[in-house]
């Protein structure tokens, strides 16, 4: 059942992929802008539950490592996505407060994308990719979040409602 | 209990996969380049569409309006109307990269380099604390790995990856940017590192001159052309510090490389066989004088009403 479920996620998946190295990426945003694939992983991973949304961490972050703009090693997003997915679908599932409102997903999506960059940053330093200066990183860093603010309200609705298709649940935001 | 078993148990082969993989790339295994060559290949027609397709949409996101009228006629005529701005602002994009190649070629015939000539199909996400571009051409034509990369005003980045059709640029804003640098003129030399900003500073590596802001700095080149080519415009000094007690001076620089419009650039596949030295310096704008009118007035002898 999960295979199945997985398999039908996957396509979905590239596509984002594809919008984000493509679209997305055409456009020079202030503040360092948002992925879209970070956005789409995170939500799903606090639909889901911690096996799906490490699975789907570990996918999404490994296609970050392909895309040819990613400054650290390989496997570097493949390890914080996966312990992203995990950690926010750890808190975040099966909890009502969270689950069911969509405030509540929104706050662990914005909150999440943070904690992802920094622990993109720290671990970058530890392996030794130079990230800018600090006042820099924290600028990037708000950029961002506040990005994850603008579009999740926007895309949660898409996204629960293909979470939803995929995985016959009721929770529809 | 036993799916959390489960849970847990593939998320420690997971850890263990992404911990395989990184240490599979920082010992430098062959595969993982695989994987992201093939990744590029696959993506790199769709960043060429994205690129064609969303042109005209860059510039055209804050002019367009719908007006939510329903008469045929008034449709037609703006429907005509946007596809008459749409195909002025591409007349402008095309001209605005007409001016940046024309600039890159006029650098590049100063020097003697030779060079090839790419549009930018894709600016990097900041997501990764980077500053990239990619472009469409690759090792199919010519271009290999550690060239230097000009933009109309001088340098622009470094390729740091080639792909058969596309290539990644390290821009001279990225942090972890380093060139070595001369003062054109006192032939000083120092290291200039990005700040990833269009800001980047420079540490001279001797005391024994100062340096003053509108000093400007040239690429000092690199053994056998490569990554940098020797003379290429890098910035000009905006504040100096020349403190006494200082090990070694320090400089804030202005690149005249603005990475945020990039369109066009251009890859060294060559250099020049001598050094050009300071031939690439900048030309300083002339202010043209602005003629004073004089008026002679000449007093009527009787008073005009």
């Amino acid at each position: 059942m999960l295979t199945r479920r997985l398999s039908i996620a996957t396509p979905i998946f590239l596509i984002i992929y594809v919008i984000q190295e493509a679209v997305i990426s055409q456009f020079r945003l202030p503040g360092g802008g948002f992925s879209i694939l970070v956005i789409f992983t995170l939500t799903w991973a606090v639909l889901s539950e911690t096996e799906v949304a490490a699975v789907v961490g570990f996918a999404a972050g490994f296609l970050m490592d392909l895309s040819q703009t990613a400054a650290g090693p390989f496997g570097q997003w493949t390890l914080i996505m996966l312990l992203a997915g995990y950690a926010i679908s750890y808190v975040g599932y099966g909890d009502d407060h969270v689950q069911g409102n969509a405030i509540g997903i929104i706050f662990f999506v914005v909150i999440a994308n943070l904690l992802v960059e920094i622990a993109y940053v720290a671990s970058g330093a530890l392996l030794g990719v130079s990230s800018g200066s600090l006042i820099q990183i924290l600028i990037t860093l708000f950029g961002m979040s506040i990005w994850a603010l603008l579009i999740s309200p926007i895309l949660l609705p898409i996204f629960s409602r293909l979470h939803a298709i995929i995985f016959d649940s009721r929770l529809s935001l | 209990m036993r799916n959390g078993g489960r849970a847990r148990l593939l998320l420690v082969i997971l850890i263990v996969t992404s911990l395989f993989l990184i240490t599979l790339d920082l010992r430098g295994v062959k595969v993982i380049d695989g994987f992201k060559q093939g990744g590029q290949t696959v993506m790199s027609p769709f960043q060429r569409a994205g690129s064609a397709v969303l042109s005209p949409v860059k510039n055209f996101f804050s002019d367009v309006t719908h007006l939510g009228r329903t008469r045929n006629q008034i449709e037609k005529l703006q429907a005509e109307n946007a596809n008459l701005k749409s195909k002025l602002i591409n007349r402008k994009n095309a001209d605005a990269q007409l001016k940046q190649l024309k600039g890159i070629l006029d650098l590049a015939g100063t020097a003697g380099y030779k060079i090839v000539n790419a549009k930018v199909i894709s600016h990097g996400s900041s997501q990764s604390f980077s500053q990239t571009i990619v472009i469409d051409s690759g090792s199919n034509a010519g271009i290999k790995k550690n060239m230097t990369v000009l933009s109309q005003y001088g340098i622009a980045g470094v390729v740091k990856d080639v792909y058969p059709t596309s290539a990644l640029i390290l821009l001279a804003s990225d942090p972890s940017f380093r060139i070595g640098a001369r003062i054109a003129g006192t032939q000083q030399i120092g290291i200039l590192t990005g700040r990833g900003t269009r800001s980047a500073s420079l540490q001279l590596l001797d005391n024994s001159t100062t340096v003053k802001e509108g000093d400007v700095l040239l690429s000092r080149g690199s053994i056998a052309n490569r990554p940098f080519v020797p003379g290429v415009p890098l910035g000009y000094v905006t504040s100096a510090d020349n403190s006494a007690g200082a090990v070694a001076q320090t400089a804030t620089i202005r690149y005249y490389t603005n990475f945020s419009t990039l369109g066009v650039v251009a890859v060294v596949v060559s250099g020049s066989a001598s050094n050009p030295g300071d031939a690439l310096v900048p030309v300083k704008p002339r202010v043209t004088p602005i003629p004073t009118v004089t008026v002679f007035v000449t007093p009527s002898p009787t008073p005009t009403k």
